[in-house]
């Protein structure tokens, strides 16, 4: 819904469709620093656009959750509730809410317009991780260090489900586009593919080395799944027939829980953080790396790309803790 | 997604109940996504619950009796309700409030037993403004809310006066809408156009007596009709004529009713205790057809497996709360039941617990199977030879963002041919519906009331 005016005012460019476009003949990204947004006092641990791409909401370790105007850098307002740092964040499908997982055990479901806290999540019996709506946003999923996965009512604010998924802290969870799978991984390494309906688990994915699982997610039409894995590694699986039908190598992940994201908007795009202060952007066909964004002084944990622009946020920890947009202007057609 | 990874080998019609729903309603309808399920209550309430949640997310509160009858909006927006304050109220469900906002409210001068959409522009992503409603003196509407057929077209009501008229019983869009089918009290079915709103024809059934509902099957090529003769009969149609534009004479529209008598291909009945039907409803793929028994003292549904030559399949059991009616989910083997006392119960074909798929890379077998081993497989292999043959694999494309299917479009979009004047006469004027509409998340405090 953003309009030409703002576009053209912050200088984002429209996305150019993708479409026709074959790995060849595609230009190299050329993202740019935009802003430096600063605010929060410890490390980020999370990332994530509205599902319109205007605002970004960034989480910390400072137990606030801070919301972001994409077009001018500007701070839009300030959430604070949770008693322990914040890991993960969510916008459900119409932008209304926002979730945040935290250290002190709960889930908090933000009313974006009432400036309010909705629904505060209590069940999980250890710090909870990460946190995803489905695509309905009428159910809630998250896990967390008492290696369980659990899904929620948001109507309601109570719990549905709970999946004894893993035998490790649950790092990455997410619904696929159609709401009906649950992908989850864990620091044991495996990931699962959950029946949302039922809860049953229908498939699981492990490579050979059981490698920590840091992130995972389904793409865009959800027939693969990314995984980020503390072998430095991020992988595409095909979990249909369970090959790994993807590898993209370069960055460095040993020891913390790296996002790995997809970005569509002009061509197709992996971008992930690093432990060595960088953001790396490889194609998605051809496995190359295509751009490493340097300027970050800490390790990038945080990374999130814009859903219509290209836009990538990408945030670092504890000695650095601001948020980077980088914006892409060659790729205005 | 979830149907690729489920054991494929699962019998497709419900076998349990998957869980209670309390509703204090008479009736529950399925939306077309099959996520949500609307139960109209004899105190005038239509309860929206959601099955992902099974909890309810709206009520729509406006009529002061009974609701009759539930119908959905081919992308769930609009709820249409009709009930016993003569009264329907078309919901839009878009609007973030509850209850939601009234859409349209019709109003007729007599109870309204049945009502539902037009299928038609159900499919079309566009919102009905064709309904069809029943009033509980026997007489059918058909009520056009488009602003160049505006008006209320009473079925069959141009008859001529000497003979005693029938009373209509039941009324049915046929799926592709070009059709009324309604049964009567004197175990006829007539057909109307729903365009010219003429007798098409009149069909008799033999022995009958009155046809107390009608379901289709197979895009409209196959009915099932229940009466009061505690039977079930399965019927295939003939093909009917398009009648003429309406501003030709009277007396040609009138000329052209095919009377004849429809033979039933299958019967379906319980022989032993001879049980009346409260409701029958077809599968999706009108493979299956369930029958809601009319037992005092026990919740019965029977299933006939009609792809196997309509054998009996099996009698599904649940408890002893009578049955009032029952509802086929619109694509999975799952069926909605309401008993007397206004719960409603949702039946599915649970998939048994695969623990296997909690290992990776782990299949589980029935039996011993006596494993071959490939002429190469454990041979020792050059580490760079590997790495080359898995760049290789790697370097196939892959699609991460096409093939998401449109797994609620039934009806191809684009299937009017010139000239077929029933359907383009349908599509005229079509409000939206889109599909992208959202419904609002509403957060309710504390545990809800009934």
């Amino acid at each position: 819904m953003a309009d030409t005016h703002t576009l053209s005012r912050s200088g984002i460019p429209q996305a150019s469709s993708a479409e026709g476009l074959t790995p060849s003949s595609q230009t190299k990204p050329n993202y740019r620093a935009k802003y430096v947004l600063s605010g929060h006092t410890m490390a980020v641990s999370s990332l994530r656009f509205n599902p319109t791409g205007s605002l970004l909401a960034s989480a910390a370790a400072d137990k606030q959750i801070k919301i972001w105007d994409v077009y001018t850098g500007e701070i839009v307002k300030t959430f604070s509730g949770h008693r322990e740092g914040v890991n993960d964040i969510a916008w459900s499908s119409d932008g209304e809410f926002l979730a945040s997982a935290s250290d002190d055990k709960t889930i908090i479901l933000w009313n974006i317009e009432l400036n309010a806290v909705a629904k505060t999540l209590h069940g999980h019996t250890n710090l909870v991780f990460c946190v995803n709506f489905n695509p309905r946003s009428n159910l809630l999923v998250s896990g967390g260090y008492d290696e369980t996965v659990r899904v929620w009512d948001v109507a309601r604010g109570r719990s549905m489900k709970v999946l004894p998924a893993h035998s490790d802290p649950v790092t990455a969870v997410g619904f696929s586009h159609d709401g009906t799978l649950i992908v989850s991984c864990a620091m044991d390494g495996l990931i699962r593919i959950w029946d949302a309906d039922s809860g049953q688990c229908l498939k699981t994915l492990v490579d050979d080395d059981n490698p920590i699982c840091s992130h995972v997610t389904f793409s865009p039409n959800s027939r693969y799944i990314l995984a980020a894995t503390q072998d430095s590694t991020i992988r595409l699986w095909n979990y249909q027939n369970s090959r790994c039908v993807k590898t993209y190598k370069g960055h460095t992940n040993r020891t913390y829980c790296l996002f790995a994201c997809f970005s569509t908007t002009t061509g197709h795009h992996i971008v992930s953080g690093s432990e060595d202060c960088k953001v790396y952007i490889w194609d998605l066909q051809s496995r190359e790396l295509l751009q490493v964004l340097e300027g970050h002084r800490d390790m990038v944990l945080a990374v999130a790309t814009h859903p219509e622009h290209a836009v990538i946020a990408s945030a670092s920890t504890e000695k650095d803790p601001t948020i980077r947009l980088w914006v892409d202007d060659a790729s205005k057609s | 997604m979830n149907a690729t990874l489920l054991n494929p080998f699962t019998i497709t019609h419900p076998t349990t109940i998957q869980t209670s729903l309390v509703s204090v309603a008479s009736f529950a309808r399925f939306d077309p996504s099959g996520k949500l399920l609307a139960a109209g209550r004899p105190d005038g309430s239509g309860v929206i619950w959601d099955l992902d949640t099974r909890a309810t997310i709206r009520w729509c509160e406006g009529h002061v009796k009974g609701v009759t009858a539930i119908d959905w909006s081919r992308n769930s927006r609009y709820v249409l309700t009709a009930s016993k304050d003569w009264n329907i109220i078309i919901w839009d469900l878009a609007s973030p409030c509850d209850p939601p906002q009234r859409h349209t409210t019709i109003r007729f001068d007599a109870p309204v037993v049945a009502a539902s959409f037009h299928p038609r522009n159900r499919y079309r992503s566009v919102v009905s403004r064709i309904v069809l409603a029943l009033l509980s003196t026997g007489e059918a509407y058909i009520v056009d809310l488009r602003s160049s057929h505006r008006g209320r077209f009473e079925l069959g009501g141009e008859d001529d006066g000497d003979e005693k008229r029938t009373i209509m019983t039941t009324v049915r869009f046929d799926p592709t809408g070009r059709h009324v089918f309604v049964g009567t009290s004197a175990g006829t079915i007539e057909v109307y156009n729903t365009r010219t709103k003429s007798l098409i024809a009149r069909h008799r059934i033999v022995g009958a007596g009155v046809i107390k509902g009608i379901v289709f099957a197979n895009g409209g090529r196959r009915l099932a009709t229940n009466s009061s003769d505690r039977t079930i009969r399965q019927f295939t149609l003939p093909t009917y004529p398009t009648p003429p534009e309406q501003n030709t004479t009277y007396e040609s529209n009138k000329c052209q009713i095919v009377e004849t008598e429809l033979e039933p291909t299958h019967r379906f009945n319980d022989p032993i205790s001879k049980v009346a039907w409260h409701a029958i409803s077809y599968s999706p793929d009108g493979e299956w057809l369930a029958g809601g028994a009319a037992d005092p003292a026990a919740h019965k549904i029977y299933i006939w497996d009609i792809s196997n030559d309509g054998q009996f399949a099996s009698a599904l059991d649940g408890g002893r709360e009578p049955l009032l009616d029952v509802h086929w989910h619109p694509h999975a083997p799952r069926l909605a039941s309401t008993t007397k006392d206004g719960n409603i119960l949702i039946w599915h074909c649970p998939s048994p617990e695969r623990w296997g798929a909690f290992a990776g890379g782990f299949e589980e077998a029935d039996e011993n199977a006596w494993y071959e081993e490939g002429e190469r497989e454990f041979d020792l292999e050059d580490e760079a030879e590997l790495a080359l043959r898995k760049k290789l694999q790697e370097d196939e494309d892959v699609d991460i963002v096409g093939g998401i299917e449109d797994s609620t479009s039934t009806v191809p979009l684009n299937d009017v041919t010139p000239g077929d004047v029933d359907l383009e006469w349908a599509d005229e004027e079509g409000e939206l519906d889109r599909k992208d509409w959202r419904m609002k998340i509403i957060t309710v405090e504390g545990e809800e009331v009934y």
